[in-house]
């Protein structure tokens, strides 16, 4: 008797467990996006070679959050076309020969169902074609060098509005559009040693050249380096009015605090890499970020599709507040969405579906609005940056600016 | 011959800060015959605590150094103690990879704690400067170099008057014989270790203001730091102070006249052929078997 009630009251709870697991489901349903399916079916596997070590951990860490962020974020809406979204991260410790290593496990021993780009071009280059030598998509979230395009891989998808070396001309755009009595005439090009920042700079350079900006002083230096002070003296020396820096981050910081210590302020002040942190003005001492430039692909104001979401959801996973996010974290972000999308309009996310649909039409994503030419490159361009009053806002395009460019003030010291 | 000028002293300032981690490289190698790979991570963790008394708690990282120095001694004893001295006997190469993991172990620590972003270490005046018949003297550099020539000068002090640094002296030339004198030579030993590691401290202190850092930046430092070691001479203080400003001099004025490119090569031209000429460095003194 004893035992028959225990039964029933077993039965009991198993019922109701039952009815609450349904119930459960009805409304992680109601709550999924379009496109998208409670998680029931077998995970999507998504692979993905990041540099959790070596030289590029650093500058790789935001994008890895952005990638995570993702997923994360997709799986609260009930996973893709009803699948929970698993990433699978291996670090290549920034070694373009462990990335080669790494795809090729991913595809062949772990057979995750689709990959995601690793960080920067070095290492995009080698990765991209392991992944075309099996059929693979390759949505990428920073391998925008040359050397990325040049290899005309059709798989390949950068998730930026445009190619690195495209990346300053709004810069020269905006330089060329100021009348010819507040143009500099005189120009300076220090750079470091690295594929993406020489690429920019030399863009620039030819640029504002052909149009009589004279160059005074152009260098290139180890892209470790973080002693610019010789750079720096000899920038003091040719005193010119614009000083456009190919830096990745810490040389940046380190020509300011070299400008400020020698009392010289070029009238224009641009930087490849480096403002773009949010703690560059901590770094440098925030009245000296004031007036300096740079462009970017994304920048926490902007009205791209899912921006406010994608910025709501990093503060409350990360903290922080949506200023100090960074693009890189945007960028991988997108990865994930143009997924979303294809899975969206085409009801599933093969590799071929995938390759296919992207070289079709316009995918608006948190870096725009994207599509792409037949090398991967994307067709858009990038935006002019200022850090004005303590923001770093975009002031051209106008059609994009959220206030005008301000005059560099001297340094505050 | 302004630029000519303004890079020497730009190069002499700095080469001061190197003189300061050199010279603490060259004593502990006098006492252990190891030489010190993790002396750019012990310089680097001295920068990271000086930004964390600096940004947290609003010590200036000049003053930082009374709590850097005595704290770095201790470590550096307590290295020699638990790793170096049960080793001494093995010979010098296993003390070297020891120290160079332990050199990975610390920045594999301070990429956990403050993660691998670049830091910087900015007080009021870390961007000041003054003008010197129109050369440019930086305000944090010129006190790293005093500083530099204070520690390097005690450490000279303590080596030529005082019984301890008569014992260090005894030890790094012969440490059989002093033994044989009656000289504690592991107890010297142990506090060679500290005070090299404390002129890591020293300049760790003030290399923040100076440099934007990260873990990673010990391997450039590292380089320098073997490649004065080479220059210098293993054993020679002298050497290692003059070698260090020749390093800073040479980088700063062919990178500024000629190129940063051109910078690092120029300074190992210089390595080489003072190798050539004098294969045991500028002061050193021939070593069997030091490497």
């Amino acid at each position: 008797m004893v035992s028959n009630v225990a039964r029933s009251g077993w039965a009991a709870l198993a019922c109701l467990a039952a009815a609450l697991s349904l119930a459960a489901c009805s409304t992680s349903a109601a709550n999924s996006s379009a496109g998208s399916k409670t998680a029931s079916g077998p995970p999507l596997v998504i692979g993905v070679s990041m540099s959790l070590s070596g030289d590029f951990a650093t500058l790789a860490n935001p994008a890895l959050k952005g990638y995570k962020l993702w997923a994360s974020t997709v799986n609260a809406k009930g996973g893709l076309l009803g699948r929970k979204v698993s990433l699978k991260i291996v670090d290549d410790a920034s070694n373009p020969t462990q990335v080669v290593t790494n795809y090729e496990n991913l595809i062949t021993a772990d057979h995750v169902n689709l990959v995601f780009g690793p960080f920067s071009s070095l290492l995009t280059v080698p990765a991209a074609t392991i992944a075309k030598r099996f059929g693979y998509a390759f949505i990428e979230p920073s391998g925008g060098a040359p050397q990325v395009f040049a290899l005309h891989l059709h798989n390949l998808f950068l998730a930026q509005p445009a190619p690195i070396v495209s990346s300053g001309d709004a810069f020269a755009n905006y330089i060329l559009s100021l009348p010819t009595a507040q143009r500099p005439r005189t120009a300076a090009y220090p750079s470091a040693d690295d594929p993406f920042t020489q690429a920019i700079v030399g863009e620039i350079r030819q640029r504002l050249q052909a149009a009589g900006i004279k160059t005074v002083y152009s260098t290139t230096y180890a892209a470790e380096t973080v002693d610019l002070s010789p750079v720096v003296t000899r920038l003091v020396a040719a005193k010119p009015d614009l000083l456009v820096s190919g830096t990745g981050g810490a040389d940046a910081v380190a020509e300011v605090k070299g400008m400020v210590q020698a009392h010289f302020t070029p009238k224009f002040v641009f930087f490849t890499g480096g403002p773009n942190d949010p703690t560059f003005p901590a770094q440098v001492g925030p009245a000296n970020a004031e007036g300096i430039f740079s462009t970017g692909d994304w920048f926490p104001q902007a009205k791209t599709a899912g921006n406010a979401a994608f910025e709501k959801a990093y503060v409350a996973k990360y903290g922080g507040t949506a200023a100090k996010i960074d693009p890189a974290a945007a960028e991988a972000f997108a990865c994930g969405q143009l997924l979303e999308l294809v899975a969206h309009r085409y009801g599933k996310v093969d590799n071929a579906t995938i390759i296919s649909a992207l070289h079709h039409g316009t995918w608006p994503t948190v870096e725009g609005n994207l599509s792409w030419n037949a090398d991967g490159s994307p067709r858009g361009s990038d935006i002019v940056v200022q850090w004005v009053h303590g923001q770093l806002l975009p002031v051209y395009p106008s059609a994009q600016a959220l206030t005008k460019p301000i005059a560099k003030p001297a340094w505050a010291g | 011959m302004h630029l000519f000028v303004q890079a020497t002293i730009v190069g002499i300032l700095f080469g001061g800060v190197y003189a300061l981690i050199a010279s603490g490289q060259a004593i502990i190698f006098g006492v252990t015959r190891t030489v010190n790979f993790a002396q750019a991570i012990f310089t680097i963790l001295c920068a990271y605590l000086s930004y964390t008394l600096f940004t947290d708690f609003g010590i200036d990282p000049f003053l930082s150094i009374l709590v850097l120095v005595p704290a770095m001694f201790a470590f550096g004893i307590g290295i020699y103690v638990l790793l170096l001295r049960r080793l001494s006997r093995s010979g010098a190469e296993l003390g070297l990879l020891v120290l160079y993991g332990l050199g990975i172990g610390i920045q594999g620590v301070l990429d956990f704690v403050y993660k691998t972003n670049t830091q910087v270490i900015t007080p009021s005046y870390a961007n000041n400067s003054w003008t010197v018949a129109g050369y440019q003297i930086p305000e944090v550099r010129f006190f790293a170099f005093l500083l530099a020539v204070a520690v390097l000068g005690t450490l000279q002090l303590i080596r030529q008057r005082t019984k301890l640094g008569r014992a260090l002296r005894a030890t790094t030339q012969n440490p059989v014989a002093s033994r044989l004198l009656g000289v504690d030579v592991e107890r010297i030993s142990a506090i060679g270790m500290g005070l090299g590691v404390a002129a890591a401290g020293a300049a760790g202190g003030v290399f923040g203001m100076i440099l934007p850092f990260n873990g990673n930046t010990q391997y450039d430092l590292l380089s320098k730091l073997l490649s004065i070691a080479v220059l210098g001479g293993l054993l020679s203080m002298p050497g290692t102070i003059v070698a260090a400003v020749i390093l800073g001099v040479v980088e700063s004025v062919v990178a500024a006249t000629i190129s940063p490119d051109w910078s690092a090569f120029s300074f190992l031209v210089v390595l080489f052929a003072v190798l050539i000429i004098r294969p045991q460095g500028l002061f050193g003194r021939r070593l069997r078997g030091a490497l």
